[in-house]
């Protein structure tokens, strides 16, 4: 009798899926709010007064990254967030990446010298 | 009654049997005192026997349960030692009687050991009723006001111990046994920290306890049971061992040696230590405390990048711009889920002997002058005896004996170490009339821990904690070379000449093997949450490990180590000979060489610089930071040691890229800014002050200079871009 009735009188269960909690994991760090957006505003924003400001110079560069990590990720704290993001640095692709920057900004001369 | 048959928490059989038994046994008598049943002795050996049978073998606490219920301990036992112990050593009977109550008592103070692959629903049950019942009968024996206890039991097995070793019976070493175990008993049992009491600590507290020993002259036979241990004693001397230890664990040997008034003093410094820090903590916190009622209901914005703007609530953050960044990072609700923080709490872990204890004057002084004793007479026996012991694994050695008998090595050190120090301030001291004598110089009275063999096998038990991961053990180990290492330079430093020679071979000794470097390197580096009482002892051997041997590289140019050789390039020539002569040799002779390849070693010459650079990478920097975190609670030597490693990285090995870090600026930062940061007015404040500032100005130069630590300062550095990083240029490889 069951195949007669074709399913229909069967409740219907609705499986509410849970909302995926959003990860900071190497794609959110490489996209453009993360270590791009690090590298820029790092460039454009951050001034140090030098010889007598030490603290100041450090609280503020620490206050730079305190903001950009809300922005990228507002979900965890400070040092939670800096947690996370130095274990992402141990995975093969966050590590190509960093050689990469690393080169991009080695002086030009010495890329000029090896290819010739 | 009624309720005993609804709700039986023990089997309602049981409890009838043991508590007729109990009866059976006396009660107040005629004359107002105790009387003994007719019976008493049968009754006795019976109750032994449920306490055996039932509960021994069905793996159940039924029986001890029920004796716990009925009084049996205060209201029998202890009434029925009290009674005969005047005439215990004539009276056969009586003898007899007093031995089997000690038969009951010793197995209802032992402490429960549960082997949680076995434990047993019943057992659990029953576990935190008898953890407090215990401790009722300590209460009960060392409170007891009508009779010595403590000195019965030993009265009991004295007529045991007077006979010579070899014409002891069977039933006489028992007797000695289970007289011994009752004293350790007593001494082991504490209060559980995880089931509330309704009884005065104070009753049951280490102070209470050396009180009573001393009072009641236990201490003189341990020192003569000790003293006298190889020769009329052989088996004993792990039973002493374990009393040793829970009375000596968690005692700062070296406040046991000050003098009254110094100790007074440096007491009343700790208060006033402890006071300006609280004072200077409060003032941290009203500097940041709002002005006016909590609703006075302040709403800020801060003003963000790309228009953005977030909002903040009270009146704390306004004008202050770090407080407002510090409040949008507080108010966050998310935190990140820590793993495995759930699965153990260190406290047993802690319990065992990173627990600091605090005597009373007069407990401290009996113990003070126990330890004296101790060493002078009793010292050198028996640790040469236990060494031997647990050198060739005997029987009666558990486990838990290697890890007491290094502590207790390291305590005794260090407690002797403090009381030549302590001679020597008073010999000093014009207005004494004491002088310094040739044997207060030597250094004979520990001589049996600092041999050779004594190395060996704390090399070996070290290596082997280390690789089963037994970290108390290995604790204990670390705690015993840091002191072995510190006595070897106080000799050293002495005045004789003889003791300097011998300093100078136990040191060649020490430093010679290059597998002892290697392991306190690992050691350091190995670190994952092991509690804080094994991150203070390892970082306190690397500190202590690496400061002796800069030193003593320092005098000796031309030290020598001796190192494992490559085994891998023996092997390949090996295999290669092997192979042109032809398989047919057979593979005996193939493994042969290999295990004596991997064994071959060789002596080259010691290069610090060289070690030094192994020692400082970035797992060890991860260990330290992790000590520092800790920053509010450690003292001033503590903190010292912290300073001294990551002044070493940042300027005197020059690598100091691995501390560029976010968290550790983060830390640092906070550590001298604030909030709850260090005091500023002590004295380890300015040091460190002085030392980030210092680094913090590097940081910003080197930032200034290149821009890719930007991105490289959240990370752990990757091997291939440190030198970079660290020089500003590629390792120039010599190219032809």
């Amino acid at each position: 009798s069951s195949d007669t009735n074709l399913g229909i009188d069967e409740e219907i269960k609705i499986v509410k899926q849970r909302r995926p909690i959003p990860k900071l994991d190497d794609n959110r760090l490489l996209s453009d709010a993360g270590i791009p957006r690090l590298r820029k505003i790092s460039k454009d924003r951050l001034r140090f007064k030098g010889k007598g400001h030490e603290y100041g110079d450090i609280a503020r560069m620490l206050n730079m990254y305190q903001l950009w990590l809300d922005d990228l990720y507002p979900r965890a704290k400070f040092a939670d967030g800096l947690a996370m993001i130095e274990k992402l640095g141990h995975s093969k692709r966050i590590q190509y990446m960093r050689k990469e920057w690393i080169n991009e900004s080695k002086p030009r001369h010495t890329a000029g010298d090896s290819d010739e | 009654l009624d309720e005993w048959k609804t709700d039986p928490l023990v089997d309602p059989e049981i409890r009838a049997h043991v508590y007729s038994l109990i009866t059976a046994l006396g009660g107040i008598g005629d004359d107002g005192t105790y009387a003994l049943g007719d019976d008493a002795l049968l009754c006795l050996k019976d109750l032994r026997k449920w306490l055996k049978f039932a509960d021994g073998q069905a793996n159940i606490r039924d029986v001890a349960r029920c004796m716990a219920e009925a009084n049996l301990v205060k209201g029998d036992l202890l009434e029925i030692l009290a009674k005969i112990s005047p005439r215990v050593t004539q009276d056969k009977l009586k003898h007899r009687i007093a031995v089997s109550c000690l038969e009951l008592l010793v197995p209802l103070t032992w402490p429960d050991e549960i082997d949680p692959a076995e434990i047993t629903y019943n057992q659990l049950r029953h576990g935190p009723y008898m953890q407090l019942a215990q401790i009722g009968y300590k209460r009960a024996v060392l409170q007891f006001d009508r009779a010595r206890i403590l000195q019965t039991a030993v009265k009991i097995a004295l007529p045991a111990m007077a006979e010579p070793l070899r014409e002891r019976t069977p039933r006489d070493e028992g007797i000695i046994r289970i007289a011994l175990y009752f004293l350790r008993n007593i001494a082991m049992l504490s209060p559980p920290s995880n089931v509330p009491m309704d009884i005065d600590e104070a009753e049951v507290s280490r102070s209470t306890t050396i009180d009573t020993f001393q009072e009641q002259d236990i201490f003189q036979v341990i020192l003569s049971v000790a003293s006298s241990i190889g020769e009329d004693f052989v088996t004993q001397d792990v039973i002493i061992l374990e009393i040793l230890f829970f009375l000596l664990k968690g005692v700062d040997a070296e406040k046991l040696f000050m003098l009254d008034k110094k100790l007074s003093s440096k007491n009343t410094n700790e208060l006033k230590d402890l006071m300006q820090k609280e004072k200077a903590m409060l003032a941290g916190y009203a500097r940041h405390a709002p002005t006016r009622h909590n609703r006075f209901g302040t709403m800020i914005w801060v003003k963000r990048d790309d228009e953005k703007v977030s909002t903040i609530s009270g009146q704390d953050v306004l004008g202050k711009a770090q407080k407002t960044m510090e409040k949008m990072d507080t108010t966050k609700k998310w935190n990140k889920p820590r793993r495995g923080a759930r699965k153990k709490d260190d406290e047993e872990q802690r319990e065992e002997f990173d627990l600091p204890v605090h005597l009373s004057s007069s407990a401290r002084k009996h113990l003070k002058a126990f330890v004296e004793e101790f060493l002078d007479s009793s010292f050198n026996p028996l640790f040469l005896h236990l060494r031997k012991a647990i050198e060739r694994e005997a029987g009666r050695v558990e486990t838990r004996h290697s890890r007491q008998y290094f502590y207790l090595v390291s305590w005794f050190l260090r407690a002797e170490c403090a009381r030549r120090r302590a001679i020597k301030e008073r010999a000093t001291d014009p207005t004494s009339s004491e002088v310094l004598t040739a044997e207060d110089e030597s250094y004979g009275l520990v001589a049996e821990v600092m041999n050779q063999e004594t190395f060996i096998l704390l090399n070996r038990f070290m290596q082997k904690s280390q690789d089963e991961k037994a970290w108390r053990d290995l604790n204990a180990g670390m705690k015993c070379f840091t002191q072995i290492l510190l006595t070897v330079q106080e000799m050293s430093e002495s005045a004789t000449d003889d003791d300097q020679e011998i300093a100078e071979n136990i040191q060649n000794r020490i430093f010679y093997e290059e597998s002892t470097h290697d392991r306190v390197v690992g050691i350091l580096r190995s670190y994952k949450d092991q509690g804080f009482g094994y991150l203070d002892a390892c970082t306190e051997l690397s500190h202590v490990f690496l400061r002796m041997l800069e030193r003593y590289s320092k005098q000796n140019v031309d030290l020598q180590v001796r190192s494992k050789k490559r085994a891998r390039k023996i092997r390949k020539k090996a295999a290669q000979a092997q192979g042109q002569e032809g398989d047919d040799e057979g593979h005996v002779s193939e493994t042969e060489d290999i295990v004596a390849a991997q064994r071959a070693t060789s002596e080259r010459k010691f290069d610090f610089a060289r070690f030094a650079a192994k020692f400082i990478n970035q797992s060890s920097v991860n260990t330290f930071v992790a000590f520092l975190r800790f920053y509010k609670t450690l003292d001033v030597e503590q903190l010292k040691r912290a300073h001294r490693f990551f002044y070493r990285v940042a300027f005197k090995m020059e690598i100091g890229v691995l501390l560029y870090r976010v968290d550790i600026l983060n830390l640092f930062n906070k550590m001298i800014k604030g909030p709850e940061g260090l005091d500023s007015a002590s004295s380890s404040f300015r040091e460190w002050d002085e030392f980030v500032r210092h680094f913090f100005r590097s940081v910003v130069k080197r930032v200034q200079e290149r821009s890719e630590f930007m991105v490289e300062m959240l990370f752990s550095k990757i091997p291939a871009t440190m030198y970079y990083l660290e020089h500003g240029h590629d390792r120039d490889i010599p190219t032809r």
